[in-house]
Parts: C-alpha cells; sequence; structure tokens
C-alpha cells in the first residue's frame, strides 16, 4: 500500500527545504457544524447571541432570552453554551448565568431540558436548543422539576407563583433566596 | 491503602472479587515459552494469577531477541525459561514465578503426574503428537488445559477439558426477567392497586411500564378468554390500547410499555438451550455428581413443579421511568419472589444431597443463589480429546467449512496447521524453516495436505496453492504479532476458565492474519 | 560482517516474511533485504496514547521490525493502569507514561529508537504530525481520536479526477477495547471510510435526565450523579469538581449514600461512584494484547505490503465463546473531513461577494445564502446579525487576499440547496484554486526572501 521508496524521496525532499510551514490550527468536524448550526440560525428578536472570544469561535458563546410573553415577561436571561470538538455526537453543555426562579431551572443554573441531556440527538441543533430554552420561560412546567418549591407553587397556587416570579424579576427574595433583577 | 485493590480496579469490575480471588489460586504451567506463551503469561501475570511455572528446555538464540520481549541481549545462551520467567516476575510481585529448565515433549513422556499439580496448562508451539499425549494426561488428572500454536501468519487456540460449567455466564444483551406474559399473584395485586387513570399528570407520567403492562395484559385477557395477544394484528390492536392510554406527548412511561409489550407477547417457560441442559443426562445424578448437576437437577425439579414451566425469577428490574415510591416498591416484590424460589429450590438441592448420599449442606447457599439469579444463563461447554477429533473427524463439517467462502480460508489453515507437523515428522523440519528448499518443500507439503485430506475422508477437496505456499514461506515463524493476538486469545480463555465467569470458545480458533478473517471451527 | 550475520539472525522469524516472495501479497510488496532494511530506516510511525493499548503497540512495532517510533501522551501513571499497562511498576506512579513506556521498550529491544512526547497531541504542530508514515491509534476517547482524524485526512489532496494523490494519503490504524470486548480498523483516507464517515458507530454516552436526579432517583447511579452534577454547585458555589481529588470524590460519594438511604435505594458503593463519575471503562490486559496486535499486524502489512490488509473493521468479542467479524465500511462520498470537496477555479481577483454568488449558479451546488469559513476563519457569517456585521467588510475583498494568497486550499460552505424543488440546508467541502496564482506566490516568496 505504502510505496518505501516514495517516502524515502520525500525524507530526502523534506531535509532539502526544511523551512518550517506555518502552523496551522487544525479545524474539528465538531466546529465546522457548529459554524453551520450558527449561520442558519433563524431566532426571534427577543433571542440574542455575543461570542465573547471573537468571529472565528464559535464554540463558547452567550444567549440572552427576553420572553416576550409569560410569567417571565421582561426578563432578560443569560444562557452559556459550552460545545463540544465532538459536537453533534455530543449535546452542548448549557447553564444558565441568570439566577431565576423557575421550576425547570435550580439556583446554580442547571437547566432541565430533555434535548439537552438524555434526548440530544446529532439531527438536532443550536437552534432547536435555543427555542427550548425559550419554551421553558413561556411554558414552565411543573411535571419534571428541577426546582421543588418553585415547581409545588405553581402547580397548587398559580397566583402567588405569579407574584413570586414578578418578585424575583424586580430583584427581592422569594423565601430564602435573594434574586438579582433581570429586568 | 488496599493498594493490590486499586491496582485490580478495572479488572475488578469485570470478574469481581469472587473471580479475582480463583485466579489468585490458580497454578499455571507453561509449556515453552517463546513469544507465544511469554505473551500468555504476561497478561496472565498482570492479572494476578498465583503462580506461573514455565518450563522449556531451550537457550536463548539471537533470533529470539527478535520476536519475544521477554528476553533481552544478556539472556543469549540462558536457560529460556530463566530468562523469561525473571523478566514475568518484574511485572507483579504478588505472583509466584518458578522455571523448569526441560523440553516439554519429554516431561510428556517421562512424568504424566507432574501435571496434576495445576490448576490449568497452557501448551504452545506443540507438534500433534505431544499435545495428544498430554491431553489425555490432563484429562485424567482433571487439569484444564489450552493449546496454542503461532505459525507465521497463521495459527490456533483449542481448549480441552471434558466439561466446563458456567454459572455466570454474564451475556451482553440477555432478556431481563420480568414475567409480564406470566405475573405472579404478588405482581397482580401490586398492579391491581394502581389506578392508571390516575388524574394527577405527575402520578401519571410515573407509573411504571411494568405496572402499565400488567395491568393492561389482564384487562386484554379478560375479553379474549384469557389469551394474551398473538397474532400480528392482535399484538397492533394492543399496542394501539397503550398509547390510547397516554394523556400527554412526552409521557415516557407509556413509550417504555410500548417499547417492550413484546415481553408480554413472548412464549412462557424456558429457552431452549436451558431445556437442552436439565435434559441433559448429567442431570440423573448420583454421588459421583458435581455441585452444578445437583443444582440442575434440582432445577428440573422446581420448573415443574413450584415454577409451573418458569425458572426461578432473577428478582432483579432494569430502570424504568417511575417514581421513586413504585420503583422501590417494584423491586421489592420481585426480590421477595426471588428470595421464596431460591428457598424452594435450596431444600429441592438439600433433599437431592441427602437422596444421593452427600451432607445436605454442601453447597454453600451463596453458590445456590448465584445458581438461582443465573438459572436462565447457564452454560455448559464440552470438549473433545484432541486425539478424537483427529482420528474420528466430524466429514461432513470439515467439508462444509471446505466448501464455503468463509470459512475455507482459515479451515485450510487448520489442515495446513496438522500437515506441517506430519512434513516434520518426516523430514525433521518444518516446510520453509531452512533457505534453499522452498520449491522442494512445496511439493512434499502439498503431498502431505493431500494424504491427511484423504486420511479425514475428504477425498477431492483441496486447499489451494496459494495456502500452500504461503505455508511454506511461513517457515514455521513465530512473529511477534501474531503471537501477541494468539497469547491474548489464550490468556482471556484461561482467565474465562479459572473464574468460571463468561462463556469460552467452544472449536478451534483458527487465525487468519492475511486478512484478519479468523473463524472459530467446531470440528 | 559479523553485524550482519547478528542483524540476520535477529529478524529470523521475520525475514520469512519480508524476505520472501508471496502469493497472497499486495501489489507493491518488493521481498529482500532492502525492505526489511528501508523498514527500519525510512519507515517513522506514531503511536498516540501510552496506555493500555500504547504499551503493547510500542513493543509490537518494536518487534516487528520497526525502529523509529514516536508517542504521545498527557498522561501521567496512576496505580489503576498497572494491571494491564506492564511497562510501568509500582515506582513509577506519577511520571509521564510516555517517557515511561519509551525507555522501558528501548531498554529491552535493543536499536530501537522511540521518542516520547509528554504533551497533548493538540499541542503539536500540524507539521509534526506530516513526518510520520503511519498514525496508529492506542486512544479511549472519540474527541482524540476525531482531532488525530482531522489532522492525517487534512493532508490528504485529491487530483482532478477526484482520486486520492498517493503521497498525501497518511494511512491510520485505530484499536479501541472495552473489557472483553475491542475493534481494529485501518483508515486510508481517500479509500477507506474515516472515523467522521463512521462517527456513528461510537454509542453516545447515556445522560440521566436531571429532574430525574432531583425529584425520582431510582438506581445507585442516580444518586451518585444527583451529587455529582448537582448538589456539588449547591454547596461548593464556584469550586470545580475535579475527579481525580480523592476527597471530591468522597464527597460526592457519602452525598450519593445520604441520598439513597432518604429514598430507600441499595448499592452506592465507593468503586461505583468512581466509575459512573468518572465513566470508568473496564479494561484487561488479554483484550489490549489482542487489539494492539492486529493493530500492529495490519501496520507491518500496510508499509511492506508483505501480506493482504484488513479491509477494513475488525470486531472482537470474547464474552460468549469467541466472535471475530470483519466489516468493510464504505466511506461517505460528502464527508467534510476526508471528502475531495467540490473543486473551483477561480481568478485572483474575485471578491468575496462574487464568490458567494457564484455558489449559486454552479450547477454541482446550487448553494444561496452561503457563510464561509477558511480554516479557523470565519469569512462571511449570514447569521446571527451581531457575526453578520463582524463579517461584511470582506464580502469586497478579493478572496485570494482573504485566503492568505495561497494558490490552493479548502473552505467550507454552508447555505441553503434546493434540489427537485425541495430545500435544504448544507454544509459543504470546496477545495479552490486560483488560476495563475502559483506565479504570484512565487514571487512574493522571492521578494520576501
Amino acid at each position: 500500500m505504502i510505496r518505501l521508496f516514495k517516502v524515502k524521496e520525500k525524507q530526502r525532499e523534506l531535509a532539502e527545504n526544511a523551512n518550517g510551514g506555518v502552523p496551522i490550527k487544525k479545524q474539528t468536524a465538531g466546529e465546522l457544524r457548529v459554524n453551520k448550526d450558527i449561520s442558519e440560525l433563524n431566532l426571534p428578536s427577543s433571542c440574542t447571541m455575543t461570542f465573547p472570544n471573537g468571529k472565528d469561535n464559535l464554540m463558547n458563546f452567550e444567549v440572552s432570552i427576553r420572553p416576550d410573553e409569560g410569567y417571565y415577561l421582561g426578563g432578560t436571561f443569560l444562557f452559556s453554551f459550552q460545545v463540544s470538538p465532538i459536537y453533534p455526537h455530543e449535546a452542548p453543555k448549557v447553564k444558565c448565568k441568570t439566577k431565576v426562579y423557575h421550576p425547570n431551572i435550580d439556583l446554580e443554573g442547571n437547566v432541565c431540558l430533555n434535548i439537552l441531556r438524555e434526548d440530544w440527538k446529532p439531527v438536532l441543533s443550536i437552534n432547536t436548543i435555543i427555542y427550548g430554552l425559550y419554551h421553558l420561560f413561556t411554558e414552565p412546567n411543573w411535571e419534571d422539576p428541577l426546582n421543588h418549591d418553585a415547581a409545588a407553587v405553581l402547580r397548587d397556587n398559580p397566583k402567588m407563583f405569579e407574584s413570586n416570579v414578578r418578585r424575583a424579576l424586580s430583584g427581592g427574595y422569594v423565601g430564602q433566596t435573594f434574586f438579582q433583577r433581570c429586568i | 491503602m488496599a493498594e493490590p485493590k486499586t491496582k485490580y480496579d478495572r479488572q475488578l469490575r469485570i470478574w469481581g472479587e469472587q473471580g479475582q480471588t480463583a485466579l489468585e489460586k490458580a497454578s499455571i504451567c507453561l509449556l515453552n515459552c517463546g513469544p507465544t506463551g511469554s505473551e500468555t503469561l504476561k497478561n496472565l501475570v498482570l492479572g494476578g494469577v498465583g503462580s506461573i511455572t514455565v518450563i522449556d528446555g531451550s537457550k536463548v538464540e539471537l533470533g529470539d531477541l527478535g520476536n519475544n520481549f521477554m528476553v533481552d541481549e544478556s539472556c543469549v545462551g540462558q536457560s529460556k525459561a530463566k530468562c523469561v520467567c525473571t523478566f514475568l516476575q518484574e511485572l507483579n510481585d504478588a505472583v509466584k514465578a518458578k522455571f523448569i529448565e526441560e523440553y516439554p515433549e519429554a516431561l510428556v513422556d517421562s512424568n504424566p503426574s507432574f501435571f496434576s499439580q495445576f490448576t490449568l496448562v497452557v501448551a504452545t508451539q506443540l507438534a500433534e503428537d505431544s499435545m495428544m499425549k498430554l491431553d489425555k494426561i490432563c484429562r485424567e488428572a482433571n487439569v484444564l488445559l489450552i493449546f496454542a500454536r503461532s505459525y507465521g501468519l497463521t495459527g490456533f487456540v483449542r481448549n480441552s477439558v471434558k466439561e466446563h460449567a458456567v454459572i455466570e455466564s454474564k451475556p451482553d444483551h440477555f432478556l431481563d426477567d420480568l414475567r409480564l406474559n406470566n405475573p405472579w399473584s404478588e405482581l397482580k395485586r401490586f398492579a391491581e392497586s394502581i389506578d392508571l387513570k390516575v388524574p394527577d399528570p405527575v402520578a401519571h407520567k410515573h407509573t411504571p411500564y411494568v405496572v402499565i403492562l400488567v395491568k393492561m395484559a389482564e384487562e386484554w385477557a379478560k375479553a379474549h378468554g384469557g389469551t394474551l395477544p398473538s397474532t400480528r394484528d392482535e399484538k397492533k390492536e394492543f399496542k394501539e390500547l397503550l398509547k390510547a392510554g397516554m394523556v400527554a406527548m412526552d409521557e415516557d412511561n407509556y413509550k417504555e410499555a410500548i417499547e417492550a409489550s413484546f415481553k408480554v407477547f413472548a412464549p412462557r417457560g424456558i429457552s431452549s438451550d436451558l431445556l437442552q441442559i436439565i435434559h441433559d443426562s448429567c442431570s440423573e445424578v448420583d454421588s459421583n455428581s458435581s455441585d452444578f448437576w445437583v443444582m440442575v437437577a434440582a432445577l428440573k425439579e422446581f420448573i415443574v413443579n413450584e415454577g409451573g414451566g418458569e425458572a426461578p425469577l432473577e428478582g432483579s428490574i432494569p430502570d424504568m421511568t417511575s417514581s421513586t415510591e413504585l420503583y422501590v416498591n417494584l423491586q421489592k416484590i420481585y426480590l421477595a419472589k426471588s428470595e421464596a424460589d431460591f428457598l424452594v429450590l435450596q431444600q429441592r438441592v438439600k433433599s437431592i444431597l441427602k437422596r444421593i448420599g452427600r451432607d445436605p449442606d454442601s453447597i454453600s447457599k451463596a453458590m445456590i443463589k448465584s445458581f438461582c439469579k443465573n438459572a436462565r444463563k447457564l452454560k455448559v461447554c464440552r470438549y473433545r480429546l484432541i486425539e478424537d477429533e483427529f482420528s474420528n473427524p466430524a466429514v461432513s463439517e470439515l467439508q462444509k467449512y471446505l466448501s464455503d467462502e468463509e470459512y475455507s480460508v482459515a479451515m485450510g489453515f487448520y489442515i495446513l496447521l496438522r500437515a506441517v507437523d506430519r512434513f516434520a515428522a518426516n523430514y525433521n523440519s518444518f516446510p520453509g524453516q531452512f533457505e534453499g528448499e522452498l520449491d522442494e518443500d512445496i511439493s512434499r507439503l502439498k503431498t502431505a495436505v493431500v494424504g491427511l485430506l484423504n486420511d479425514l475422508g475428504c477425498n477431492g477437496s483441496t486447499v489451494t496453492e496459494d495456502l500452500i505456499n504461503e505455508m511454506c514461506r511461513f517457515g514455521a515463524s513465530e512473529l511477534h504479532a501474531v503471537a501477541a493476538f494468539i497469547g491474548g486469545i489464550a490468556s482471556q480463555e484461561v482467565i474465562k476458565l479459572i473464574t468460571k465467569q463468561f462463556v469460552p470458545m467452544v472449536g478451534t480458533f483458527i487465525f487468519n492474519g492475511i486478512d484478519q478473517k479468523s473463524q472459530l471451527l467446531t470440528l | 560482517m559479523a553485524e550482519s550475520t547478528v542483524h540476520q539472525s535477529r529478524s529470523r522469524d521475520l525475514d520469512k516474511l519480508l524476505l520472501r516472495p508471496g502469493n497472497l501479497v499486495a501489489p507493491t510488496f518488493e521481498p529482500g533485504a532492502q525492505l526489511r532494511d528501508d523498514l527500519q530506516e525510512y519507515a517513522k510511525i506514531l503511536v498516540v496514547g501510552a496506555g493500555g493499548l500504547g504499551c503493547e503497540l510500542l513493543k509490537d512495532l518494536a518487534l516487528s521490525g520497526f525502529k523509529n517510533l514516536e508517542v504521545i501522551d498527557m498522561d501521567r501513571i496512576e496505580v489503576t493502569n498497572l494491571n494491564r499497562q506492564f511497562l510501568f511498576r509500582l515506582e513509577d506512579v506519577g511520571k509521564p507514561k510516555a517517557e515511561v513506556a519509551a525507555r522501558r521498550v528501548m531498554e529491552r529491544v535493543s536499536g530501537v529508537n522511540i521518542v516520547p512526547h509528554f504533551c497533548r497531541i493538540e499541542d503539536k504542530d500540524i507539521d509534526f504530525y506530516r513526518d510520520f508514515i503511519i498514525i496508529v491509534l492506542g486512544l479511549d476517547s472519540v474527541e482524540a481520536r476525531s482531532y488525530i482524524n482531522a489532522v492525517a485526512c487534512g493532508f490528504l489532496e485529491y487530483d482532478s479526477d477526484d482520486k486520492p494523490i498517493e503521497e498525501t494519503v497518511k494511512p491510520m490504524v485505530d484499536g479501541g477495547t472495552e473489557g472483553f470486548k475491542g475493534h481494529a480498523r485501518v483508515i486510508i483516507p481517500g479509500s477507506t471510510p474515516c472515523f467522521e464517515c463512521t462517527i456513528w458507530l461510537f454509542p453516545p454516552q447515556v445522560k440521566f435526565p436531571l429532574c430525574t436526579l432531583a425529584e425520582t432517583p431510582r438506581t445507585a447511579a442516580h444518586c451518585i450523579e444527583y451529587a455529582h452534577l448537582i448538589k456539588w454547585d449547591e454547596v461548593h458555589s464556584g469550586k470545580t469538581f475535579d475527579p481525580d481529588d480523592p476527597e471530591h470524590m468522597k464527597w460526592v460519594y457519602t452525598e450519593a449514600v445520604k441520598r439513597a438511604e432518604l429514598f430507600g435505594i441499595q448499592g452506592v458503593t465507593y468503586s461505583l461512584t468512581q466509575g459512573v463519575v468518572k465513566n470508568i471503562i473496564p479494561a484487561i490486559a488479554s483484550t489490549n494484547a489482542i487489539v494492539s496486535a492486529a493493530c500492529t499486524l495490519e501496520t507491518l502489512k500496510l508499509v511492506s505490503g508483505c501480506s493482504k490488509t484488513l479491509s477494513n473493521y475488525l470486531t472482537y468479542n470474547g464474552v460468549e465463546g469467541l466472535h471475530i467479524k470483519v466489516t468493510e465500511f464504505v466511506k461517505d462520498k460528502d464527508c467534510l473531513v476526508c471528502g475531495p470537496g467540490v473543486l473551483l477555479e477561480l481568478d485572483t481577483s474575485v471578491t468575496l461577494q462574487k464568490f458567494i454568488d457564484m455558489l449559486e449558479e454552479h450547477p454541482k451546488l446550487l448553494l444561496s445564502k452561503a457563510s464561509v469559513r477558511h480554516q479557523a476563519t470565519n469569512l462571511y457569517m449570514q447569521a446571527p446579525q451581531v457575526l453578520e456585521e463582524m463579517t461584511r467588510s470582506n464580502l469586497n475583498l478579493p478572496l485570494f487576499e482573504l485566503m492568505g494568497k495561497v494558490p490552493r486550499d479548502i473552505v467550507h460552505v454552508t447555505g441553503t440547496t434546493s434540489r427537485d424543488d425541495k430545500k435544504a440546508s448544507c454544509l459543504r467541502k470546496l477545495c479552490l484554486v486560483f488560476k495563475g496564482a502559483d506565479a504570484v506566490t512565487d514571487q512574493d516568496m522571492a521578494v520576501g526572501a
């Protein structure tokens, strides 16, 4: 398969003009795919993105979501995305950077969204995830809780849940927990 | 700090403390420590076998430095057994390493009782007649035996033991034991206590699929004269009923129920493999029967009596979407049933032992428990004597392999590996072993092949010229990479035989280093 | 004279294969002493990973006629390696694997030279990898395989008929094991499927839903992952969990035990905690030996032609009996990593905007709304707005200049294609050749010198 004499020649050649090429950074298949996903994003105006590492590194970025309906209307929620080099073989790691009173997001920013973990598939995209996150704000659900207390309040007393959310959004305590203003 | 435990962590995760203890108790004897033998033992010493005894009568030559990692330049001219033993010992000081400078063939002839001290013998690079003699010796002494040989780009591995019974076969994919097609009363009662139409959506989506299926199957049976879905249409209808039970699209428990519905449709009773084992003549036990067969005899009684056609329940359940409470309760119900089955089987074991004149407590509780848990996965491997295989070949199998494109190269190597021994017996060297006689050797080997095929009753069959030429080109060389492959397989078989876990191969493994299409031949 | 006798004896067994003509061999096979000597002198091989497979590979290659080896591994030796990584001893714990492995093999097999590299694979320049005739992979991660694959396929060039140019083909031989199972495969970029063509062969890791961990744990693993993924952050605000810190691991274990007790769940052990958190894959010496031996044999056959080669994927399974299977996978002709890409000839004056317009017209592509990436640089992004604004100024510049005035290079474009009235998004690899650019670069170089 390999012709050794050719290798011999090549080594001679290399020795003759050893000038050292410019080091090129290798692109992973993951980077190419993220690029594709991002170039094809079709987001509502309520979702904006920032790329802290510049236009060429899209493996880490932030998405801010401003729901335009529902309990969380008017709030701004920042999510960090960390994409693996073997994306889309593996889902991105997503955390909520804004402390939020939400049944499906805990106080450390962990998000309970099936497509981020157990139901991730390579055919899904960054766009799907962002829509999924947006959806969590317009339709928080108490059936799959990550913040148990918030979920219980939403189930038993939606009015109180609403006022708790408003309090948290404008900056204040819900129970023992303080939330920064994010309106 | 428990250093050995940490050292063996990655393998303890596979065969557990019990498997490790079995390895640490084992004494292994190696015949011939060329690269094939050295590599086999290397893997076993690393894993922590109790002791090794290396037997080889030769001195290290320069050529050995090119294919064996367990010798170096300082070894040239010294006993190969001693040098290999020293380097192997460096790999793990927990292993007792000994060597004997003697030719294995001589030992087989002069001192057959020598081998009875070992748990297992690995015989490498042995010619046919010594193989047959050693095989009988080990069979007689109840010592496990593995033959391994590397030869150019081919080679073989073959186990030899009268019978190897496996309780913990640990198959990769094995259907769980949920009894959804044949639930017992406690499971039915538990299912009855749960309302599938519970209004709370959280409770609804956290009802385990086992409960859903038991209830739906029960309902179906009521409406269908006691039968479960069996035709294609019925199965489809059953799945539709399941789908109709969903109150939301994202109910994973219902999705799991639909996926697992085949477990309701599956026929009741034991598998054909297990049926064969309980009908084996060995299950008619007497005072000479092994513990395994005593337990099989008890299992047979259990299946026709208390089991109602089923083996003892395994007792564990897979993870499934569920609330913690329902899942834990379900676990308890399965565990209780398996415990009850175990007690019954234990009682049966005791009375059988009594009947055959043995101490009723001579089989430990832990052993019977493990037997119950694995009853559906039992395996029995049997191996013919090499002599039997050689003198009384399965002609139809041989011919089938020779004419099957997938197998013909491997079968060709099988023939050739035997033909080179005949050749060597006639000419005192292997074909192509020395330069200058290649052409002559090729035609001589061809003659040997034709003679062998005739003796095997395969007149008319042939081995291709190409393969015969290749075999002469190999010239009895022992290439390191081939030896490492063959030795790797041999050591893995050793581990399976000694730990009595997983299933050793049955048949002769023929390595095909040309395109890697190796095969296992059952002859 | 004396030396040549010694020499011959040493390769007593290998000589049979390398010096004698054979019938079932590669068409390139030229048996003879020259072949044996060339193998020793010119065939430089890189072993990636000095773990379970790497140790075996170095030994096997050193005893298969190769004398110029290099090995790269970023890890240090741990106690749990010792049941299989046979080049390491208890007193080596903490030392770099690559260095100890190289030294041990050189001590034992005289005449072999092994250069260790104690670093990450990404730390090396691409040119480092160019030097090797074959790259042999003994890795346990999808990421690392994917990276090396991209590097090796990056050297590949195609001629105008989309045939791989032989001098640019950098074959890889890859092995992997898990317990009693393993695989060995041969990747010849451009001819056999590359790692990305068949990435689906690697099952994704099981991930439990967070709400199951938080609300309805059922298994010991759920309790462990709760402690690891949720409770840790809650208690140690800001401090990252380090799986190699025993104190951290013990904390997770203790929390998992508490949680299991709370819910009546059985089976949390320290060993299971480590297994779940570190995703430990069980490993044994024998399987590593088998897979490495297969990889080495394929390497020897590829380089020397002394027999046929594995085509192209071998699986080994010793769990129930013994199953060896060879599967011939086919490559993805549109693979972004190993495929030829669509060849386009351009004038050096073509602007990025003009280029994007051309893609829409190109009969093979019909690609509208293209975004363009060259190596690690985004030349133009259609969306989102922020990136569009950042790259818009490139549109009026000549593409040749944007690409650093190279006469020929690969770009990746994404956009929408319409085939049979159906719109589909796609990502394509293009190979751009600038007309008359060779002369220009030569001039540039002359000026630069």
